[in-house]
C-alpha cells in the first residue's frame, strides 16, 4: 500500500508537468487550428532564463517576473515571425514553421550556454515532506497546486470574463468573430502570449526536478502531445486529466511491469486511444470541428 | 591586353592556391605532421576544446624537447562536428594530405566506430579514447587505445565493492543503450566470478524523468550495495536525488558519471559518499600530478580525462615514431605495442596485442562534494 501512495504521488506530480505543457498545445491548437511543435521548447527557453536571472543575483521571485515576461515577448516574436506571415496558407507550412522555430530555439541557447545541464534551485528550502511511508517533493506539490490553480484560472478566463468569451469565439469561428468585431489577429497573438508564458510556467516549475537541459523540453512536449490527443485535442479538460492520467499510468507501468519499456506504456495507451476512441475522452468539440 | 573571363578565373585561383600549396612544399619536410579530428562544433565542443588543450600541451612538450627524428611536430586540427558522418568526413580530409604520419580519433566509441573501416583502408595508426571494447577486438590493426576499456570498468566496480567494502548483495542500475548494456553485463558477469551475482539488475530508458520505480525496486531488493552504469548526468542527478530522498542510503560504486564534475554539480548532497570509477585522477601518480599542474598553468581550469587522453596519446605517439626511426606506420605501430611501463597521466602504458593500453581504473570517492583520489586497481589481463 504504502508503494501504491508513492507511486500514485509521483505519477500525478510528473502528470500535473505533462498537463501544464499539453495546456499550451490545446490553447494554441484552439486558436489557430495548428499543433505548435515548438511549446516544449517554450519550457526550455524560460527555464534557462529564470537560471540566467538567479545567476546574475537577482531575487528569486524577481528572476521569476523576469522570464515569465520575457517568454510573453517571445510569444509576440513567435506569433509574428512564424505565424502571422503564414496565417493564409494550410496547416501544413505552419506546423513546419514552428518545428523550424523549435530547432532554432534549442540550437540558439545551446550555442549561448552549452550543452552542460544547470541546476535551478526550487521555491522551497525544505526538499520535501515525510508524510507516513509516502515522501512528498515539496516541489511536486507545488506542480500539483499550480495545476490545480490554473485548472480553476482557465475556466473562470474563458467562461466567464469577456476576452475569454472572446478567445474562445474566435478559436471556433474566426470569420464570424471577425464579423462580430473581434480583432481576430489580436485574440491570437493573446493566445501565442498566454502559451508562451504557460509552456515557461511549466518549465520554471519542473526545471529544479528534471534539471536545465537543451533537451528538457522536448522529452516533456512529446508526452504532453500524446496527453493532448488522450484528452481530446483542443479540450482544456481533457489536457489535464490526459496529462495526469499519463503520468500515473507509466508509473505504474514501470513499476508492476517493466521500467526499460516506461515510455511504451504512455505511447501504448496514446494508441489504443487512437484506435478506439480518436476523438480523445472528452472529445465533441473536436468532432464539432471535423 | 584583354583579359578574358577565363584567364581571370584561372588567375584567381592560382593565386588563391599558391600561398596554400607552397605552404604544404615548405611543411612536408619541416615538421611531423599528426592529424587530430576533434569537435569543433556541436553539442562536445566544449571538451573539443579540453582536448585540444590535451594535445597541445603534449606537443609542447614533445617540440620543446626536440621534437621527433630531429623535427618540430605540427597538430593539424579537423572538426569532427560530434557527429559520425562529421568524423567520417573530417578523417578523410586529414588522410588525405599523405605527409601526415598518424592521427588521433574520437573519445566517443560510436565515432570510432564510424571511422574504423576507412582507417583500415588508410593503414596508419590511429589513437583513440573511445572505450568500448569492441573497437580494438575486431581486426583493425591500427586502433590504439588510450584509456582504459569496459569490460576494466565492470571488474574494477566489483572489485572494489567486493573486496574493499565488503559487499556481496549487489543492485545494479544501469541505462540500456549500448553503453549501459554492456556495461551492466560487464558488472554482473565480474560479480558472478567474485561469487556475489546481483540481486537486481534493473534497466531504465534515457532521458527518464521519475525514477521512483527503479529507486522502490533497489529498496525491495534489500540490496546492500548499489553499482550504476549511467549514460546522462541529468538522468543521475534525478535517480540520485530520490535515492536520497526515499530513504536507500546503501553504499554506491558507478561507471565515471557518478564522478563527472557535471553530476556533482546537479546532484549536489545526493551524490555525498559515493565512489566511482575514473580514469583519470589527478592524485593518482606522480605523472599525473605533473600534468595537472601544467595544465591548470596553461589553462587556469582543472584537467580531467578529456585532455589526459590525447596528452598521453601525443607523448606515447611522439616516443614511439623516435623509437622506430621511421614514419612508416608498420614501424610506428610496432613501436606503440611495444610500449611497456610507461608512466602516463592516465595510468601506467602496457600495450598489448589489442592495442589497449590500459588495464585498470581508479576508484574515486565523493567527499562532500570534492572528488579524492581512493586506490588504482589493475589488471594484468
Amino acid at each position: 500500500m504504502d508503494l501504491v501512495l508513492q507511486l500514485l504521488f509521483t505519477g500525478i506530480g510528473i502528470g500535473a508537468v505533462y498537463a501544464l505543457v499539453a495546456l499550451g498545445f490545446v490553447l494554441i491548437f484552439r486558436a489557430t487550428n495548428v499543433v505548435n511543435f515548438a511549446q516544449g521548447e517554450f519550457s526550455m527557453v524560460a527555464a534557462y532564463l529564470m537560471v540566467v536571472c538567479v545567476e546574475l543575483g537577482l531575487p528569486y521571485w524577481l528572476s521569476f517576473v523576469i522570464a515569465l515576461a520575457g517568454m510573453a515577448l517571445l510569444g509576440v516574436i513567435f506569433n509574428l515571425g512564424v505565424y502571422y506571415p503564414l496565417r493564409h496558407r494550410t496547416y501544413l507550412p505552419v506546423i513546419i514553421a514552428t518545428i523550424g522555430a523549435s530547432i532554432l530555439l534549442s540550437n540558439s541557447v545551446l550555442a549561448i550556454y552549452g550543452p552542460q545541464p544547470q541546476v535551478l534551485q526550487g521555491w522551497f528550502d525544505t526538499p520535501g515532506i515525510q508524510l507516513g511511508p509516502v515522501y512528498l517533493d515539496s516541489q511536486y506539490l507545488l506542480i500539483i497546486g499550480v495545476t490545480i490553480l490554473l485548472v480553476l484560472f482557465n475556466f473562470w478566463f474563458f467562461e466567464k470574463t469577456l476576452l475569454g468569451k472572446k478567445l474562445q469565439a474566435t478559436s471556433q469561428d474566426k470569420e464570424m468573430a471577425s464579423l462580430l468585431g473581434i480583432s481576430v489577429s489580436t485574440m491570437i497573438m493573446i493566445t501565442f502570449i498566454y502559451s508562451a508564458v504557460l509552456g515557461g510556467l511549466a518549465g520554471i516549475l519542473v526545471a529544479p526536478v528534471l534539471f536545465v537541459s537543451i533537451q528538457m523540453g522536448s522529452t516533456i512536449a512529446l508526452k504532453a502531445f500524446a496527453a493532448t490527443i488522450i484528452g481530446g485535442f483542443g479540450d482544456v479538460a481533457g489536457a489535464i486529466v490526459g496529462g495526469l492520467a499519463l503520468g500515473v499510468i507509466e508509473t505504474f507501468g514501470a513499476a508492476y511491469i517493466s521500467v526499460p519499456y516506461k515510455d511504451g506504456f504512455a505511447f501504448l495507451v496514446l494508441i489504443a486511444f487512437l484506435v478506439f476512441r480518436p476523438q480523445g475522452i472528452f472529445g465533441e468539440r473536436v468532432a464539432e470541428k471535423a | 591586353m584583354k583579359l578574358t573571363r577565363r584567364e581571370f578565373s584561372a588567375g584567381l585561383a592560382a593565386g588563391l592556391a599558391a600561398p596554400a600549396l607552397m605552404r604544404g612544399a615548405w611543411a612536408q619536410g619541416a615538421t611531423i605532421k599528426i592529424g587530430m579530428c576533434v569537435p569543433v562544433t556541436g553539442p562536445a565542443a566544449e571538451q573539443g576544446l579540453w582536448a585540444q588543450n590535451g594535445a597541445k600541451l603534449a606537443l609542447a612538450a614533445v617540440n620543446k624537447a626536440g621534437g621527433v627524428l630531429g623535427k618540430q611536430v605540427e597538430l593539424v586540427i579537423e572538426d569532427d562536428q560530434t557527429t559520425n558522418p562529421g568524423i567520417v568526413l573530417a578523417f578523410s580530409k586529414l588522410a588525405a594530405q599523405s605527409d601526415i604520419v598518424a592521427f588521433l580519433g574520437s573519445i566517443r566509441s560510436t565515432q570510432v566506430q564510424a571511422m574504423a573501416p576507412d582507417v583500415i583502408k588508410v593503414g596508419k595508426p590511429v589513437m583513440i579514447g573511445g572505450t568500448n571494447p569492441d573497437l580494438t577486438h575486431s581486426g583493425n590493426p591500427w586502433l590504439f587505445r588510450f584509456r582504459p576499456n569496459d569490460n576494466y570498468s565492470g571488474r574494477v566496480i566489483a572489485d572494489y565493492g567486493v573486496n574493499t567494502l565488503g559487499k556481496k548483495k549487489w543492485a545494479i542500475v544501469h541505462s540500456t543503450d549500448a553503453f549501459g548494456t554492456a556495461g551492466g553485463k560487464a558488472l554482473t558477469e565480474a560479480l558472478t566470478k567474485l561469487g556475489a551475482p546481483p540481486v537486481l539488475d534493473q534497466g531504465y530508458a534515457n532521458q527518464s524523468q521519475d525514477f521512483t520505480p527503479v529507486v522502490l525496486a533497489v529498496k525491495q531488493s534489500g540490496a546492500d550495495v548499489l553499482g550504476t552504469y549511467f549514460t546522462f548526468e541529468n538522468d543521475l542527478g534525478i535517480f540520485a536525488r530520490q535515492l536520497r530522498q526515499l530513504g536507500v542510503n546503501i553504499p554506491w560504486v558507478g561507471s565515471p558519471s557518478v564522478v563527472a564534475v557535471s553530476s556533482t554539480k546537479l546532484a549536489g548532497p545526493a551524490l555525498f559518499g559515493t565512489y566511482g570509477v575514473a580514469d583519470f585522477a589527478e592524485d593518482s601518480s606522480d605523472t599525473a600530478k605533473a600534468f595537472g599542474k601544467a595544465y591548470r598553468d596553461a589553462y587556469k581550469t582543472a584537467p580531467d580525462n578529456q585532455s589526459a587522453w590525447p596528452y598521453d596519446a601525443i607523448t606515447i605517439l611522439s616516443a614511439a615514431i623516435n623509437k622506430a626511426g621511421s614514419t612508416d606506420p608498420n614501424k610506428i605501430r610496432d613501436a606503440i605495442l611495444a610500449t611497456q611501463k610507461f608512466a602516463g597521466a592516465e595510468g601506467e602504458y602496457n600495450f598489448d596485442k589489442n592495442g589497449d593500453g590500459l588495464h585498470g581504473y581508479n576508484v574515486v570517492k565523493n567527499d562532500k562534494g570534492k572528488i579524492v583520489y581512493d586506490k588504482h586497481i589493475d589488471f594484468n589481463d
